[in-house]
């Protein structure tokens, strides 16, 4: 009797494991299949994460138009009635400062998008580790500083890996060759300053060297863009970042007969540049530069009005590119007490982009579907409409993307010259400024 | 062509050389006569332009009660690096050098916070406005009234060392302190004599040449830089070394310049400099003494 309990007991037990086990397997089974197959939990909040260098103006105009647009996003009642919180970090201008902050983001802050307003150098650094991050954690990552290629290289040569990535700035370097060099600037040359002898000035960065040796399979040397503009180039020479006097340079320009000196420049002394130039022998021949402090307020002060004649393409002036244009510069001013200077725009008009996204894609969680819509999105922007190239997600260059270029005229006044649809005056060759 | 080439050459080669004696003057001096190697020097380019500028936004003082004010800040600071640190450290020329470095980088830091490039810092010290044509060139007037004063500083310098006392004194000191302490000379009061000298010249240089020169928190750096490449050259604390040193310095750049491009300027010089150190150890003038 014993034996025969004891025997019905094991069977039973033995049972009971079974279906145990059993049940497991189907939970895991049931589990895996709704986490692939479900939609990922609504969130009750839109997390961006910033870095910059806060040390830096640029990241630190950049940080206060994020929290401008956060700011003004959240008053008109946030994202698909979801508030957003902006995540602001510094990476003090260093790599490894800069991954372990993304890190930390993504994985412990868990945000829906990195907005990295740094150069492309760190840029780079950053897409990389949101590369690795993806899989697990799904994610949006803009640059918003920096003119390199290099960002939406990866993009293009592997979509699928990088897909996230988007970057936006004034002018990627292969914009610079088949939309600065081929149309905008021989028109500033030919048709405003009456100018077809270039001479070439390039700093000696990154940025530069597709300028001097061409994209291949998208445009030969600036040069040869110039010459088949009608433009002349009858002088060339690369100046060097640590460079102080460049008046022997100006002597060599003024001896070629250059009628305007085009400065790919942003990072060498321009303020030593632009002193030294106004008084050389080259002091009547135009100046257009790039970039740089040339395009900001400060310049005036800085040069002791020495800037008086040059011409920049500067997104800093009060010329209202959209009806957006000018409250952005305003507040910026007010309520943070910064200047809009480079990277601002772009980090501005990329939130506002990837907020018209996410209500296209109608979720704050579905990624892909927010990936997809950034590829479609056409935004009124502060510098004219926010999208992004669908393949390679650079943001869509002139004319969606516009960049004014300006002179400074008298009293440090910067007068928008070009587009013509918003100049504020014309072009008044620099002997006739100083009188 | 040639004919103009060359006067472009020579005479860049002096306008260049004359403003590279004002910047290394000072350097050249404590050189010499404390045997210092001041890598905090280039504080003193920094504190000339932003202590004016300071004094005339803040403090809304107009540009020569600004300056005043700013040599006499200068001086004394000068004076407390030297009681703080100098004085403290002579023997310890690691802890001397860092600890000074690390003065002037508190410095560059501090207005970099205070006064970024985007404050567009300047002072209103051009002289001469305008270009001159001398021959075939066409320079600023301020930069050949810089290199004029250059001249003119190194001159009164010199005749101060060769013709006074204390001048005398001094290279006494930079030739032998023992002997000289055993003349009853004070050393701590010609040291900070010295010191106070070799402020005036860096005074002096940024004035010049702020209405050409780039203005921002950085700036102390490439000047430190080329003021130990030329004193190094012409034989470290010698400052008949440092004039032929900024000559020659000036006329490689100036050949770089026009001939070859811009912007090896720099590396030509401190080519120039390794190659003649290699075969004169000691400088063109030799080190150690001050004349």
């Amino acid at each position: 009797m014993v034996k025969l309990l004891r025997h019905g007991l094991k069977e039973a037990i033995t049972k009971i494991q079974g279906a145990i086990l059993v049940v497991i397997i189907i939970a895991a089974v049931v589990g895996v299949i709704t986490y692939y197959t479900l939609p990922p939990p609504e969130v009750r909040e839109i997390k961006i994460g910033f870095i910059g260098n806060l040390a830096s103006p640029y990241s630190l105009s950049a940080k206060a138009a994020a929290q401008l647009a956060v700011e003004e996003i959240n008053e008109a009642g946030g994202i698909l009635g979801k508030r957003v919180t902006l995540i602001i970090e510094d990476s003090k201008g260093e790599k490894p400062k800069l991954v372990e902050v993304y890190k930390k983001l993504v994985m412990m802050d868990r945000v829906l998008a990195v907005i990295v307003a740094e150069s492309v150098e760190m840029g780079v650094a950053a897409i990389q580790t949101g590369a690795e991050l993806y899989p697990e954690y799904p994610h949006i990552f803009i640059c918003t500083i920096g003119s390199g290629d290099a960002i939406w290289h990866h993009v293009r040569d592997n979509y699928e890996k990088y897909k996230f990535a988007f970057q936006t700035y004034y002018f990627t370097s292969s914009g610079y060759l088949t939309v600065l060099a081929k149309t905008l600037l021989p028109h500033i040359f030919k048709g405003i300053m009456n100018a077809t002898k270039v001479a070439e000035i390039y700093e000696d960065m990154a940025w530069t060297i597709p300028l001097r040796e061409g994209i291949s399979g998208v445009s030969p040397p600036k040069k040869q863009v110039y010459e088949e503009q009608g433009l002349t180039v009858v002088f060339q020479a690369v100046v060097s970042v640590d460079q102080k006097m460049f008046t022997t340079l100006f002597e060599q320009i003024a001896a070629s007969g250059a009628e305007v000196i085009d400065c790919a420049i942003g990072y060498i002394d321009e303020v030593a540049f632009i002193k030294q130039w106004a008084e050389s022998p080259a002091r009547n021949i135009p100046l257009y530069i790039w970039g740089g402090i040339a395009g900001m307020p400060a310049a005036w002060n800085a040069t002791e009005g020495k800037v008086l004649g040059v011409c920049v393409g500067s997104s800093l002036v009060r010329a209202p590119i959209t009806q957006k244009t000018i409250p952005f510069m305003d507040n910026l001013v007010q309520k943070y007490g910064v200047g809009p200077i480079f990277g601002s725009h772009t980090t501005y008009d990329s939130i506002y982009g990837l907020k018209k996204a996410i209500e296209m894609a109608g979720s704050a969680s579905d990624v892909e579907a927010i990936i997809s819509a950034m590829e479609k999105v056409r935004e009124v922007a502060v510098l004219g409409t926010i999208g992004w190239d669908p393949r390679y997600h650079y943001n869509l260059p002139y004319p969606h993307y516009i960049t004014p270029t300006i002179q400074w005229q008298k009293g440090g006044e910067m007068v928008v010259i070009w587009p013509e649809n918003v100049a504020m005056g014309k072009y008044i060759p620099p002997a006739l400024l100083r009188g | 062509m040639m004919w103009e080439l060359f006067q472009l050459i020579m005479l860049y080669s002096l306008i260049f050389g004359s403003i590279y004696l004002l910047i290394s003057l000072g350097f050249s001096l404590i050189c010499g006569v404390l045997r210092i190697f001041h890598l905090g020097y280039g504080l003193h380019f920094l504190l000339t332009v932003y202590l004016t500028w300071m004094f005339m936004k803040e403090l809304q003082l107009g540009l020569i009660p600004s300056i005043t004010l700013m040599v006499i800040t200068q001086l004394l600071i000068a004076i407390a690096m030297y009681l703080g640190i100098f004085r403290k450290f002579v023997e310890e020329e690691e802890k001397l050098m860092t600890l000074s470095l690390l003065v002037f980088l508190i410095f560059e830091n501090l207005f970099n916070y205070l006064y970024p490039i985007t404050a567009g810092v300047n002072i209103p010290v051009t002289i001469m406005k305008g270009v001159i044509n001398i021959g075939a060139a066409t320079i600023s007037s301020q930069m050949v009234v810089a290199a004029l004063v250059g001249l003119a500083t190194t001159c009164l310098l010199t005749i101060f060392f060769l013709r006074t006392r204390t001048g005398l004194i001094m290279r006494a000191i930079s030739q032998n302190l023992v002997a000289s302490m055993l003349m009853g000379v004070n050393i701590n009061i010609v040291y900070c004599l010295a010191i106070i000298l070799s402020v005036i010249p860096t005074i002096i240089c940024m004035l010049m040449i702020s209405p050409f020169w780039g203005i921002e928190p950085s700036m102390g750096t490439p000047l430190l830089s080329i003021a130990i490449v030329i004193s190094i050259l012409g034989g470290l604390g010698n400052l008949k070394g440092s004039i032929i040193a900024s000559f020659l310095i000036g006329a490689v750049h100036s050949l770089v310049s026009f001939t070859l491009n811009p912007r090896f300027m720099m590396l030509a010089g401190l080519l120039l400099a390794i190659i003649i150190l290699t075969f004169k150890s000691e400088g063109l003038c030799g080190a150690e003494r001050l004349w």
